[in-house]
């Protein structure tokens, strides 16, 4: 027995002698260490949105950018003109751009990306032939026409012309995503060129130096950026295990790394302890409910509009959702262009609106209302304090003010999107984030042919011709016009816009790490890190 | 080899039948074209018979293809890379945590209704009912956070190591020093023990050489089985401390209908508990003679 616990009590004391005796790790300067998303496959957006791997969006120069005023830049190019009747635009490129392997970075490379994407297929596909609305994507892609008949060509080594259907005034920036993929290296490696750190040319403002599977993507300045903002971090080290926060605050507190993202249990203790290194940012985003408008229930706009009134978000946002979501009351976040108070102020909670209008739909106090199940997508970052809770909530809600049973069921993604798009299932609480900062990118979510089956022309016909035009001070009360027929039918039940909260060390200074016009921190990740440097103490 | 083509054929048929594929839409819904163009890409747009006796071609060449989600390595390439930090971090977990909790079991055996019995309870209790990502989150708080004696999380340096292997380890420790106790318990009841005491033996050689191996059996069922299950690697420990490991790719190959990667670690973990399971078998007959007479009769 003595020997047993003599041998346990040596075990445990070279235990410790063997961790003191390790060396640690030494902190560099100039160095930034972060998270990226976890996984992924190519490192190339042009390749993969959804699937991507690290953080292509910073590795290389897109057209244009924006800052964290939501103002558009000129990167790659360096001006953008477009024909008189809004059909062509030409875009000049900076001369002298180079890839990080020192090749020249020419209008080729970028023409190639969109060539590669519409042959090959691409899953942000339907942003460059539905937002971005380049002629013959379709018909190219589906081998109706030749690629010589493509609607983006390279003139020569700056210059690229894009033809539009139809004329779009936002797509200046559209081409924010409008990334180059090196053609060099895809003729000799295939597209796995963008799946090792050493075979991957770079023309942002980062190149990738090390990219360690599952443990860590490094990136260095690279010396051939000639684009604006030039970086002031030297390194930035990325983990993508630590995408969540659950795992990246504890890293944070221990100073492993130098920002993180908030849940909601740790926001409440992160606001007292730090409350001058808090970042919110109010997200571009929505949340609502959609329906399959074509079967019982909900093609009654009866239905949908007791569900409209039957919300009571002020409540869910100071209760539930406090600090990670605001009342949304449109389609659009206050802020975004296409924000209308005018509808805003026609969002409210009505209870007794809501009974008549579930009367007149022939279900008066909820009887002989089927049972439906209300989808959530289960995913992490700034929807997870949010979904599940919102759809208790509304849970509740419903059957308290409309006596109405819903059922409420979390869906991984690829579920989620397989019953909304294939019309299995009926019922959605439904997410939506920007692309891009014009008030087409929201409107249109409802058109016909796009993401869901309510299908109305006048809809259409009001958003296809705000689209088209160049002034803004035209196309905002027909995207008004348009957004009331939505209201009018309940098309959305519009819920909450959320909220993200992010925790930044002191020492990260910049003019990308200071709040915007808005007060808000919105992060947009090629600004930022190129204007953040760590201040020596 | 019968239960491998069965287990091939369920997972192959489940993984078909869940709603999406290894693209995403996640905004506005793939066309029909560029859909055609990413099934086409993926090897997936032939008929479903013909997909798996592909894929089963290339298994029995040991080619079990390309992950979706890490195109750039094959995936014997991804098992490569991916196991030997699992191995590792929970072979180190079982070799430190076995002995420790053997030890403890044994402890806790001799002096019953003792402090070092409730202690072994109750690390036990807490080791089995305690999720495994609370008790890495302790770690964490209290050698990182408060004491700062360890990172994090990490791979780098062999500080990386400790936390992980301290959570690995907590299982064997509770689970071993639970079985072992009782076992122990039970065999010191018997006859022999006093025949062994009343020769004049040690009590550390009654306990060592004849208690222990009269008590091995449980624990030699448990051992293997539970060494494959560690040594496979644990999403939350891996999660947690941030280890490369092929715990996470259990789970994200479901997520991201990566069907190879799935097919591969689903068989791979097929063969690996039958093996383990036929060591074990082995080892009952070397341990115990009653097994081995019992056999040849």
């Amino acid at each position: 027995m003595k020997k047993l616990v003599l041998m346990l009590v040596l075990v445990l004391l070279a235990g410790m002698i063997a961790i003191a005796a390790l060396p640690a790790d030494a902190a560099k300067e100039q160095v930034m260490r972060g998270t990226t998303m976890e996984g992924g496959t190519y490192m190339d957006w042009m390749k993969t949105v959804y699937n991507r791997a690290g953080n292509p969006d910073v590795i290389q120069m897109p057209i244009s950018t924006y800052d964290n005023n939501f103002e558009l830049h000129p990167v790659a190019a360096e001006s953008w003109s477009v024909s008189e009747d809004g059909l062509t635009w030409t875009f000049k490129l900076r001369p002298g751009m180079k890839w990080s392997d020192g090749t020249p970075l020419t209008a080729k490379d970028y023409v190639f990306a969109l060539e590669r994407a519409v042959t090959q297929g691409y899953d942000f596909a339907w942003y460059w032939s539905w937002a971005g609305g380049v002629k013959n994507w379709g018909a190219v892609e589906s081998g109706e026409l030749p690629l010589a008949e493509f609607g983006v060509k390279a003139v020569d080594d700056i210059t690229i012309t894009v033809e539009t259907t139809d004329p779009k005034p936002y797509f200046p920036g559209v081409a924010a995503f409008w990334f180059p993929v090196p053609k060099h290296a895809v003729d000799k490696y295939g597209d796995e060129y963008a799946t090792k750190a050493e075979t991957l040319p770079c023309s942002g403002p980062f190149m990738v130096t090390q990219w360690v599977k599952g443990d860590r993507i490094v990136l260095e300045k690279n010396p051939h950026y000639i684009g604006p903002w030039q970086p002031m971090l030297e390194r930035i080290i990325l983990y993508p295990s630590l995408d969540n926060p659950e795992v990246a605050f504890p890293a944070f507190l221990a100073g492993d790394i130098d920002g993180t993202a908030l849940n909601v249990g740790q926001l409440a203790f992160a606001s007292r302890r730090f409350p001058e290194l808090m970042r919110p940012n109010a997200l571009f985003q929505v949340y609502y409910l959609a329906f399959d408008y074509e079967k019982p229930p909900f093609n009654d706009a009866n239905v949908r509009k007791a569900l409209f009134y039957a919300v009571n978000r002020d409540e869910v946002t100071s209760t539930i959702l406090k600090d990670v979501a605001v009342p949304a009351r449109t389609l659009c976040s206050p802020g975004f262009p296409g924000y209308s108070e005018e509808i805003a102020s026609q969002t409210g909670f009505n209870p007794t609106l809501a009974k008549e209008y579930l009367a007149k739909a022939g279900y008066p106090d909820g009887k002989g209302f089927p049972k439906v199940d209300l989808w959530y997508r289960i995913e992490g970052g700034y929807h997870a304090p949010i979904v599940k809770p919102l759809a208790e909530y509304l849970q509740a809600q419903f059957k308290k003010i409309l006596g109405i049973d819903i059922g409420v069921k979390g869906m991984e993604l690829k579920t989620w999107m397989d019953g909304l798009t294939s019309r299995e299932h009926n019922f959605f609480l439904s997410p939506y984030m920007y692309d891009y900062v014009d008030a087409s990118n929201f409107f249109s979510i409802f058109q016909s042919g796009g993401r869901h089956n309510w299908n109305n022309a006048e809809y259409d016909a009001l958003v296809r011709e705000a689209n088209s035009l160049s002034e803004w001070a035209v196309r905002e009360p027909l995207y008004i016009q348009a957004e009331q027929l939505i209201v009018d039918d309940a098309a959305a039940v519009y819920l909450v816009h959320a909220l993200e909260n992010k925790l930044v060390a002191a020492y990260l200074k910049g003019p990308g790490q200071e709040a915007n016009k808005y007060g808000l921190y919105p992060q947009s990740i090629y600004y930022t890190w190129c204007n953040t440097y760590i201040a020596k103490e | 080899m019968i239960t491998f083509f069965i287990v091939s054929i369920v997972i192959f048929v489940m993984m078909r039948s869940i709603p999406g594929g290894p693209f995403d839409e996640d905004k506005m819904p793939l066309s029909p074209e560029t859909r055609a163009k990413l099934m086409q890409q993926y090897g997936l747009d032939g008929p479903l018979y013909m997909q798996y006796l592909k894929y089963m071609w290339g298994v029995i060449r040991f080619d079990f293809g390309i992950p979706y989600q890490s195109p750039g390595e094959t995936v014997t390439e991804l098992l490569a890379r991916a196991w030997p930090p699992s191995l590792v971090l929970g072979g180190l977990g079982m070799l430190i945590g076995t002995p420790i909790g053997i030890m403890l079991g044994i402890a806790a055996a001799l002096k019953r209704n003792s402090w070092i019995d409730y202690i072994a309870s109750i690390v036990s209790t807490l080791g089995i009912t305690v999720p495994v990502y609370v008790i890495s989150l302790v770690l964490m708080l209290v050698f990182a956070i408060w004491l700062k004696w360890l990172p994090t999380n990490g791979w780098g340096s062999p500080r990386n190591w400790i936390l992980p292997i301290a959570a690995y380890a907590i299982v064997p420790v509770s689970i071993f020093a639970r079985y072992t106790r009782s076992s122990v318990l039970d065999a010191l009841n018997k006859q022999f023990v006093v025949v062994l005491r009343s020769k004049g033996l040690s009590e550390w050689k009654v306990i060592m050489k004849h208690v222990l191996k009269n008590a091995a059996i449980p624990m030699v069922t448990v051992f293997f089985p539970m060494f494959i299950g560690i040594a496979t690697g644990s999403i939350f420990v891996e999660k947690m401390f941030r280890v490369p490991g092929l715990g996470n790719y259990f789970v994200t190959s479901i997520f991201r209908r990566d069907y190879p990667l799935e097919m591969a670690l689903i068989l791979l973990l097929t063969l690996m508990v039958g093996f383990a399971y036929m060591i074990t078998d082995i080892l009952y007959t070397l341990i115990d003679p009653r097994i081995r007479v019992k056999s040849k009769d």
